[in-house]
């Protein structure tokens, strides 16, 4: 989701999230699993990194894979 | 200023016309830097039951605006700050930043707009270099990165500052190319010549319109473009609940007047990946700035949307330059009224009388009259449209915000265990990092964290003992070389 955000492969993807990435991958996520998505400030902290947004995705959406 | 009592600063401010007499700028009288009047007459003018901003908990109304703004200037004048004062806002975007701003300003005050994205290290260098006297700030973190605009309760601080030393009305942090941010200064009087020339450009939000404000506010374009134009106007801020598609365009949805989205490429992404926007006859225009829209993007809004998207080119310097706010020269703009532009060496110049940097002298930023924009690009000698071409500089834009690789690469380069830095941009950006023996990169990663925003931190990380070079012992800097060095299958110690 990441990726499409500037239509790069997938594995051009670096480690690390800024704010707008963030923004993009909720914004996408809401689109594909039609829902909207409340976090709080300590989970937005652990969404830094590719690996956190993951993570804690996956604990706020149960439909997100594992 | 030298005293708070001195009054070296004043601006003139020409007879302006404008199009638009309901709202033109026609101020005769010199307008004073260090003292109210502008922002009395300039942006807090207008009916008191006017509203100003359309906030998630309900409308702010021009009377309601200026009570806010006459508690912050007591606070802030009981902290102690007084005309010719420094102080410095590092608030997100918020009821706070607009009215402590305000407040600053009709003190007389210097506002020094800090990033609240910046880390506490940054913040703390920039308020030692500044001298400022008053910190307005939060107690909070960073806060939710989807919200718009934030719900924030503001605090003070004082400090061993000391009174400003330029007329400038404002200054604002660049990020640099030889380290250090550069502090770009602008008077009161060439923000209201900036708030003018928008009145007289033909496609922007018109008094009694919305305008969906996406861009931060703490810079030029959200500053300028949507806060200061607006208020001055009589255009209803309304900044979306969340930053999302929908988020934007319940905003759009939520008054019956036209409405103008005004952000940057990105938020055109947000927009243009909503599966199925309603129909919504009060969007009248989106307005991007910050960086080219490709033509498949624009073309696949205007399929989508129905209306223009505009766009327009600017600096942190002097605002707003050129615009194409039909879409109808893309990729070309024409020069806003008043702004002279010309071509030299493959160079965008702009003509500007004082050198915005304060306490910097770089012919090769500014000389004789003329600012070197760094921008690449061209002038049509017959109809005067601009084409700006790209960087000459190390700057990048990241989601609208300038970052220059050379103060990321400064910065990890001084990192303790840090021993050279290359830091590259091919669409995000990358560093490679040469470390002294037993450093890890994590310790490393945990520093930077605390040294530089995360809008400017590297995306990827590649760490290793040594680093490209050449054979007479330079960095390799070609994307290229280092790809290839860095591939995944050699690459050790990548976060």
């Amino acid at each position: 989701m990441i990726a499409a955000l500037d239509g790069r492969p997938v594995a051009e993807i670096g480690g690390q999230i800024d704010s707008m990435q963030l923004a993009w991958l909720v914004h996408q996520v809401e689109q594909r699993y039609g829902v909207e998505i409340e976090l709080d400030d300590g989970q937005y902290a652990r969404m830094s990194t590719v690996d956190g947004a993951v993570e804690v995705l996956r604990e706020a959406i149960p439909a997100v894979p594992r | 200023m030298a005293t708070p009592d001195a009054h070296p600063f004043e601006g003139e401010l020409v007879l302006l016309f404008s199009r638009w007499e309901a709202f033109a700028i026609t101020a005769t009288e010199p307008l004073f830097s260090g003292t109210s009047e502008w922002v009395d007459e300039i942006l807090m003018n207008g009916a008191d039951n006017g509203v100003c901003l359309h906030l998630p908990g309900g409308p702010i109304a021009r009377s309601a605006l200026r009570r806010l703004v006459a508690g912050r200037e007591e606070a802030l004048v009981t902290a102690g700050l007084a005309r010719g004062g420094r102080v410095a806002l590092n608030l997100p975007p918020s009821l706070a930043y607009v009215a402590n701003l305000l407040a600053a300003w009709r003190i007389g005050a210097q506002a020094v707009l800090l990033d609240h994205r910046l880390t506490r290290y940054e913040v703390g260098a920039a308020l030692d270099r500044l001298g400022v006297q008053v910190v307005v700030g939060t107690d909070g973190g960073r806060g939710n990165p989807l919200a718009v605009f934030h719900d924030v309760t503001e605090t003070i601080s004082v400090r061993r500052g000391s009174p400003a030393t330029t007329p400038h009305a404002v200054l604002q942090l660049s990020s640099g190319s030889t380290g250090p941010s550069k502090v770009i200064g602008r008077t009161a009087a060439d923000l209201v010549a900036e708030i003018e020339r928008y009145t007289r450009i033909d496609g922007v939000p018109l008094p009694g319109e919305r305008v969906i404000l996406l861009p931060s506010m703490v810079h030029v374009l959200g500053l300028v473009g949507g806060l200061l134009y607006a208020l001055h106007a009589g255009v209803e801020i309304v900044p979306p609940r969340r930053l999302t598609g929908e988020g934007i365009l319940d905003a759009v949805a939520s008054g019956a007047t036209p409405a103008t989205v005004l952000g940057v490429p990105f938020h055109i992404g947000l927009l243009g990946s909503v599966s199925d926007p309603p129909k919504l006859p009060q969007l009248k225009r989106m307005t991007t700035g910050g960086e080219l829209v490709p033509t498949a993007v624009s073309t696949a809004f205007g399929e989508k949307y129905g209306v223009p998207l505009g766009n327009m080119w600017g600096m942190t310097e002097l605002g707003v330059i050129a615009t194409d706010l039909f879409g109808e020269h893309r990729p070309a703009l024409t020069p806003a009224p008043g702004i002279e532009v010309r071509e030299a060496g493959g160079e965008l110049l702009v003509r500007r009388p004082e050198s915005p940097y304060v306490g910097l002298s770089d012919p090769s930023r500014w000389a004789d009259g003329w600012l070197h924009t760094k921008d690449a690009g061209r002038v049509d000698p017959e109809t005067g449209l601009v084409t700006v071409l790209g960087r000459l500089d190390s700057q990048v834009s990241v989601g609208g915000l300038k970052v220059d690789l050379t103060e990321v690469e400064h910065t990890i380069t001084s990192l303790p265990g840090v021993e050279a830095a290359v830091v590259l941009y091919d669409k995000e950006i990358s560093a490679f990092v040469q470390l002294a023996d037993g450093v890890s990169g994590q310790s490393v990663d945990v520093v930077l964290a605390e040294r530089l925003a995360g809008y400017k931190r590297p995306k990827r990380t590649h760490y290793a003992p040594a680093l490209p070079r050449t054979t007479t012992g330079k960095l390799v800097r070609d994307p290229a070389v280092l790809r290839e060095r860095f591939s995944p299958i050699t690459l050790e110690g990548e976060r």
